[in-house]
């Protein structure tokens, strides 16, 4: 039977949402909120803190299995969309928070949702597969 | 069975990004000042070439947009090795999304799409010509003399120089939606009245170059007084004007002596701006500056470009001003100023332009080589000039004078006067230190 193993069993996620929260700013704003988020991103990773982290693409698909449908996405509201992550390496949800809090762009729009990731051991696994085999869950 | 561990290496692989997965901590490039503001200043140039300057607000979208995209990938994936040439090519690929869909520019496709080609992969010195002589085209049409000056203003600060407009509205005191209504009806006049973007000839360039000047002459004003706004702003308007200027003095189109003697104005003016503060950003002046703080760079750039103002016998009041500028920023210490020379500027400037203000200049020089009484004299003689009893800097003036001459209760009046009429905290902090120095000494 093929199982699908988690990367990450624990660490949080941070996500960074709404897609539109730059457009007012000017060329020195960008500059200024990009070169400190640059030194955010690397002083994370140096600390280790950081597992992995990417920008998303704006456009997507929305597939709904219930329709069959496949949708422009990732949302008909921009604002909602997650514009890229964080995955991080930090075991409690108040230091996530406190990590999450220093984005050089919250003051400028941007929502960050900060998710703790579900640990998931191979007896985790099992009562999943056997309670919900058809639900996989991140 | 556990395959893997649980963070670490296999996370890493699967995210193709730089960097992520070194140990050491990494390098991070810097960008220089601006760069963002200036590239934006070069791109929208660049791109209202292609678009035409009736889609100036595309052009700048579309630049808008490759700065957001910087904004999004950047912090993850590093700053590129040419953070300059990714924009643009960044700026090029929206411009050619944005003309496929375009009905109005699938029409003129195969000619756009051809000028978008040739862009370069990388900056190359003939494509800097051709920026700068986009950017010059830009600055004649913004500042077009069917424009109301405003807009023209608010325009060049906002198209050649990246300026939003919050930082505009910051820097004339008004607001946002003022500001954007401002450059909304500006873009509008522009494509109504059929603006070309193109350097005038002939006779036409002399007359069209004044208004350029007068523009940038505006712009460094507005960031060189302390009459309103943030200042942080304000002095971002000065470079930027320097900016402008020099770029505009390196093109033959523009290589007039009056164009050197603006910029020269400027630039001898701007050396002495590190020493107009104190500590506590409180305004001093010239005779209380710590000389040592001046720009000598500056400086020396200043008397350059005086010196190539002197070619030919053109004489106008940005030649004058530079003159007395030079006077001052070669003068070892205030008493040792060139004052008769000073005075012979501005009673020259004078012949050429009446402005109250230059009068009430002129009477501080007046009295810097006639004396306090002399120069309280030229103050009366002219109070009644152009409003200028209800101007805070004729009482500051006065009062400096009367005090000179131990007349201590006349100058606390003139500075009480002065504090009434400026709305500014630096001037108030300052009028009152003197008014301050008037009362305890009597």
């Amino acid at each position: 039977m093929a199982t699908i193993t988690p990367t990450h069993t624990s660490g949080h996620l941070l996500l960074f949402k709404s897609t539109d929260w730059h457009k007012d700013l000017s060329p020195d704003q960008i500059q200024q909120i990009m070169t400190r988020w640059n030194d955010w991103f690397e002083g994370l990773k140096n600390e280790g803190k950081l597992i992995a982290g990417s920008p998303l693409e704006n456009e997507g698909r929305v597939v709904s299995t219930k329709t069959g449908s496949v949708a422009d996405g990732p949302f008909a509201e921009s604002k909602e969309a997650v514009g890229g992550y964080f995955l991080l390496n930090v075991e409690s949800m108040d230091e996530a928070v406190a990590i999450a809090k220093q984005c050089p762009a919250l003051g400028h729009g941007i929502i960050v949702e900060v998710r703790p990731v579900a640990p998931c051991c191979p007896a985790d696994r099992m009562v999943d597969e056997v309670s919900a085999p058809s639900h996989a869950t991140a | 069975m556990l395959p893997g561990r649980p963070h670490g290496g296999r996370s890493l692989r699967s995210i193709p990004r730089h960097g992520l997965s070194a140990e050491a901590p990494t390098e991070i490039p810097r960008l220089t000042d601006h760069l963002f503001r200036h590239e934006a200043g070069k791109l929208v140039s660049a791109l209202t070439g292609i678009f035409g300057i009736h889609r100036l607000q595309m052009a700048e979208d579309v630049v808008q947009e490759a700065m957001v995209r910087a904004l999004q990938t950047w912090p993850y994936h590093g700053i590129p090795e040419n953070p300059a040439a990714w924009l643009m090519q960044t700026a090029k690929r929206r411009a050619l999304d944005l003309i496929r869909r375009e009905k109005f520019f699938r029409e003129n496709l195969p000619e756009i799409t051809a000028t978008l080609e040739q862009w370069p992969e990388e900056e190359t010195p003939p494509f800097d010509d051709e920026i700068k002589d986009g950017r010059l085209r830009l600055m004649f049409a913004c500042c077009h003399p069917d424009l109301p000056q405003d807009a023209q203003t608010a325009l060049a600060l906002k198209t050649l120089c990246g300026f939003s407009p919050a930082e505009i509205a910051s820097a004339f005191l008004t607001t946002e939606a003022a500001i954007a209504k401002r450059l909304t009806r500006a873009r509008q006049r522009i494509a109504e009245l059929g603006i070309p973007f193109e350097i005038p000839e002939g006779t036409e360039l002399s007359s069209r170059l004044d208004g350029v000047l007068r523009i940038l002459y505006l712009l460094f004003n507005e960031g060189y007084s302390a009459s309103s706004g943030d200042s942080v702003v304000r002095g971002e308007l000065c470079q930027e004007a320097i900016r402008l200027a020099e770029s505009l003095a390196t093109h033959p189109a523009a290589d007039h002596p009056r164009m050197h003697a603006l910029l020269s104005m400027m630039l001898l003016n701007a050396a002495r701006l590190p020493a107009r503060e104190d500590l506590r950003g409180n305004i001093l002046l010239l005779k209380d500056q710590d000389r040592t703080r001046w720009d000598r760079s500056l400086i020396a750039r200043g008397l350059v470009h005086l010196h190539e103002s002197a070619a030919g016998r053109d004489l106008t009041e940005y030649h004058l001003q530079a003159g007395i500028a030079a006077c001052h920023s070669t003068a070892s210490d205030y008493d040792d100023t060139d004052w008769p020379r000073i005075l012979a500027h501005y009673d020259r400037w004078l012949e050429i332009s009446a402005s109250p203000v230059v009068a009430l200049n002129r009477a501080v020089a007046y009295g810097q080589v006639h004396g306090a009484a002399a120069g309280i004299a030229e103050l009366e003689a002219i109070r009644d000039q152009g409003h200028l009893d209800g101007y805070y800097f004729f009482h500051a003036v006065l009062g400096d004078f009367q005090e000179r001459l131990g007349q201590l209760e006349a100058a606390a009046a003139s500075f009480t006067r002065a504090l009434q009429l400026t709305a500014v905290k630096q001037e108030q902090l300052f009028l009152t230190d003197r008014l301050r120095a008037c009362l305890t000494r009597e």
